[in-house]
């Protein structure tokens, strides 16, 4: 018998690759340290999630709502400082192959 | 001394009554003449029996003097007393007659009877009327007299003989001869004093054909309002009769008015009244087939005007849907509709809302109570009924749901609430279906959270063409957006926009590399929780799934797919020595099919281990798809084999080769509210747990309150009750006096 598949309705969930492993099959994701949202929720002046709230990724490997960060950094309070371990942020490169995510 | 004086008195009485006896005649002449006098006039009086032939009474000049006489002796009222005692003495020959019509009457029951025997008895009345010129009172006081003792003979058995003669001058007959004949007995019963007599028992009459009129034109005639025709008729048949009855003396309009004005309005009210019963009884049943049963509504509305039944109509309906709608056995989506039909019939019957006010108060309790309401309400919005029969008026523009207004005093047109409203009665300001509806529960929540879980399950059961699918989901969206607000349904926009946007990137994808399998890709946190399953997919299903997830994070690199097997559907095609086999089933379904092309028997447990699925049951039933599908054939206890060559059925078998079969796609397996708020107490369990160790047992508020302290506790009390109460079912906890207790 040969089974030959013509046409495949799936449903996949799509997640952040925060580069965290271990978190890869665990059922809560991850939650961003500024709103306490999961990363694949969005921050909350968004509505809509994905590629449209991205993510930021730290050098020191802390991540966050894009927003979230952008408006930490913004305030005076922040001395230019990741909200996690207080070192100065700088924002990483992570795969120099890619552009950031495109918006739509 | 005393004596004396009375002696003389007495002897003084005596003699002015002799003298007057005498008329101041010398010696006894005048007793004499006396005596002729009053032999005269008794003979002249004396009642005699009418089955004897008689000369006719001739009022003589002989008679004349003889009462003149009678008169001056003022011995007229003994006269009178001796006739009415002969009257009496007589009396026993009109009651035998009387007896012998009653007799007659019981045998045959012809009412006919009963009208001869009351025109023979104004015979004998007749005959024995003193002459008219003995003066008006004499006569009256015959006819008084005559009168009583007419009533004391009367057996028992007359009045409701009575009633039926009554009843058949009502009854329809060809109009002139009868009313001649009608006129004529309603002057004898006039003259026989039946008219005052048995007043109340002619109005019964009246009254009874009326309710049977009522009863035998307006039942289950609901189309058009009756009581226009029904007054028509009361004009034509009833006042006519009325006239007879009450309308004897009138000789002018404005007596006929007055009388109208009396009896008529209390035959018109009893007429309302007997219609008002009717619809009352009938409310159900036209309810049910509203709007075809406009015309009693509007009859109703009039006869509560005239009729105070309210009570009695809240109370009928009531009870009528106590027994017949809010029962088990009803299905919600018709007692909904059902409450909506009453919501709309109500209104039309008291606009201001009070009668539906009371009324729907049990429909709403025992809604609340029902678990699907909700899904049925939001089914129904969303116009996802099988029925096709939408609760919601599709005329009537989309409004946003309205919130229980508190009463502006300063509006010129405030009107005070009804007098029969409770004190907990709201103005209920004619809101539209749905907001009523809405209103059942406290929160709209539940609507939105039930509107994504209903939502979910039709974008993912949606097949190939899901772009018209969502299209008309995106409209519906938009059309409750209006209702319910724009940010409660920002969530099922997050799941209309994930449905696009999967859609572009799997264009995007087969353009880089074509592949069967076009996911959707969904938020997770935007989409009701999913039942999660781990199926690991077999050969080349994982391909499949592997390479899209590669080309998926070659076009998004920070994003990852993460499969959700157990959801969607694919179409496979089986390819056998002997004939082609096409199906469209679940994955679960196509990965055991995949499993028997690598080897062509497998166990039962073996498949289990390579899907990686522990419930046995969902297995066997995938198993057993192919089964029916005669794909597969048991080859002892949990051992399955392919059938390279179709089981021995020849000509059946080959009549599936190249049909497509299509195994019914269930719905997805969302999880409900229910389920998912029991699944979200469960996290609270540990600190109910801990705090039944650390502080023994505990009342239900005390563990209530220190749950508050934990973080995004937002359960009420009867939401803990029942989910201790499950507890206490799984043995987990005990409860003695309301102190819960870990079962140890």
């Amino acid at each position: 018998m040969k089974v030959k598949i013509k046409q495949w309705n799936a449903v996949a969930q799509w997640r952040w690759d925060t580069g965290n492993k271990d978190a890869a099959d665990d059922e809560e994701g991850d939650v961003c340290g500024i709103c306490r949202v999961p990363f694949e929720g969005c921050c909350p002046s968004c509505r809509v999630p994905g590629d449209d709230c991205p993510l930021i990724w730290g050098e020191c490997s802390h991540v966050f709502h894009m927003h979230c960060l952008l408006k930490w950094i913004g305030t005076a309070a922040s001395k230019q400082q990741c909200p996690m371990d207080r070192r100065p942020w700088a924002t990483a490169e992570r795969r120099v192959d890619n552009a950031p995510p495109p918006t739509t | 001394m005393a004596r004396n004086g009375l002696r003389y008195q007495v002897a003084t009485k005596w003699q002015d009554s002799f003298r007057r006896f005498n008329q101041r005649e010398p010696g006894i002449s005048g007793l004499i003449a006396f005596s002729q006098a009053w032999d005269v006039a008794t003979e002249f009086l004396k009642p005699r029996n009418i089955n004897e032939p008689l000369p006719p009474r001739q009022y003589t000049q002989a008679v004349r003097a003889a009462l003149d006489v009678i008169h001056k002796s003022k011995r007229l009222p003994t006269l009178i007393e001796t006739f009415l005692s002969q009257v009496e003495s007589l009396f026993y020959l009109i009651q035998q007659e009387v007896d012998q019509f009653m007799i007659e009457y019981t045998a045959d029951l012809d009412v006919g009877i009963i009208s001869k025997m009351v025109y023979r008895v104004h015979e004998w009345m007749k005959e024995w009327t003193p002459a008219t010129e003995l003066g008006a009172a004499f006569q009256s006081v015959y006819i008084n007299f005559f009168q009583t003792h007419l009533f004391s003979i009367l057996p028992e058995s007359f009045s409701s003989a009575f009633k039926d003669l009554i009843a058949s001058t009502l009854a329809p007959e060809e109009e002139g001869e009868a009313l001649k004949q009608d006129h004529q007995i309603w002057s004898t019963f006039d003259a026989l004093g039946f008219i005052d007599r048995f007043e109340s028992l002619i109005a019964s009459v009246g009254y009874e054909h009326i309710e049977r009129h009522v009863l035998e034109t307006c039942t289950g005639q609901w189309g058009e309002p009756m009581l226009t025709p029904t007054r028509d008729w009361m004009t034509a048949k009833i006042v006519p009769w009325m006239i007879h009855v009450y309308g004897r003396n009138i000789t002018s309009t404005e007596e006929a008015r007055a009388m109208l004005a009396g009896v008529g309005s209390r035959f018109d009210f009893h007429m309302a009244k007997t219609l008002c019963d009717l619809r009352t009884r009938e409310i159900f049943d036209i309810i049910i087939d509203f709007p075809d049963s406009e015309g009693a509504l509007k009859d109703l509305k009039e006869c509560l005007q005239r009729v105070d039944q309210r009570a009695a109509l809240v109370q009928s309906l009531r009870q009528a849907h106590r027994k017949r709608l809010l029962h088990p056995g009803a299905d919600t989506k018709l007692i909904l509709s059902q409450y909506v039909a009453t919501i709309k019939c109500l209104r039309i019957v008291d606009p201001p809302g009070v009668l539906l006010f009371k009324v729907a108060d049990p429909i709403r309790r025992y809604l609340r109570d029902r678990p699907d309401t909700i899904r049925s309400i939001v089914a129904n919005l969303v116009g996802d009924d099988d029925s096709g029969d939408a609760l919601v008026d599709e005329t009537e523009p989309p409004r946003p749901l309205q919130a229980a207004e508190i009463e502006d005093y300063s509006d010129p047109n405030w009107e005070p609430e009804p007098i029969d409203a409770g004190p907990d009665f709201r103005a209920n300001k004619p809101s539209d279906i749905i907001s009523t509806l809405v209103s059942i529960y406290d929160s709209k929540d539940f609507f939105v959270k039930e509107l994504q879980i209903l939502l979910a399950q039709r974008l993912l059961a949606a097949g190939d063409d899901q772009s018209d699918k969502v299209e008309k989901e995106r409209r519906n969206i938009e059309i409750l957006k209006i209702r319910f607000g724009e940010a409660a349904l920002q969530v099922c926009e997050v799941m209309l926009k994930d449905m696009t946007d999967s859609k572009r990137i799997d264009q995007h994808i087969q353009s880089q590399q074509a592949s069967v399998i076009h996911p959707a890709i969904i938020s997770k946190h935007f989409w009701p929780a999913l039942e999660s399953s781990e199926i690991l997919m077999p050969g080349q299903l994982k391909e499949l799934q592997d390479q899209y997830t590669a080309e998926f994070t070659k076009f998004k690199p920070d994003k990852r797919l993460r499969w959700l097997t157990h959801l969607g559907t694919v179409d496979v095609e089986l390819e056998f020595e002997d004939r082609v086999v096409e199906a469209l089933v679940s994955p679960l379904e196509a990965a055991v099919i995949e499993l028997f092309s690598e080897q062509s028997e497998w166990t039962l447990d073996d498949i289990a281990k390579r899907v990686g699925l522990s419930q046995p049951n969902i297995l066997s039933k995938a198993v057993n798809t192919w089964l029916d599908l005669g794909v597969l054939a048991s080859a002892g206890e949990g051992i399955y084999r392919v059938l390279e060559v179709s089981a021995g059925k020849g000509a059946e078998a080959k009549d599936h080769v190249h049909r497509p079969t299509t195994v019914e796609v269930e719905m997805p397996p969302v999880v409900s509210v229910q389920q998912q708020q029991a699944e979200q107490m469960r996290v609270y369990w540990k600190f109910i747990e801990g705090m039944l160790t650390n502080l023994g047992a505990l009342p239900l508020d005390r563990i209530q309150t220190m749950l508050k302290f934990a973080p995004g506790y937002d359960r009420t009390i009867t939401q803990l009750a029942g989910f201790m109460e499950a507890a206490r079912r799984e043995d987990l906890v005990t409860v003695r006096d309301g102190m819960w207790k870990l079962n140890k």
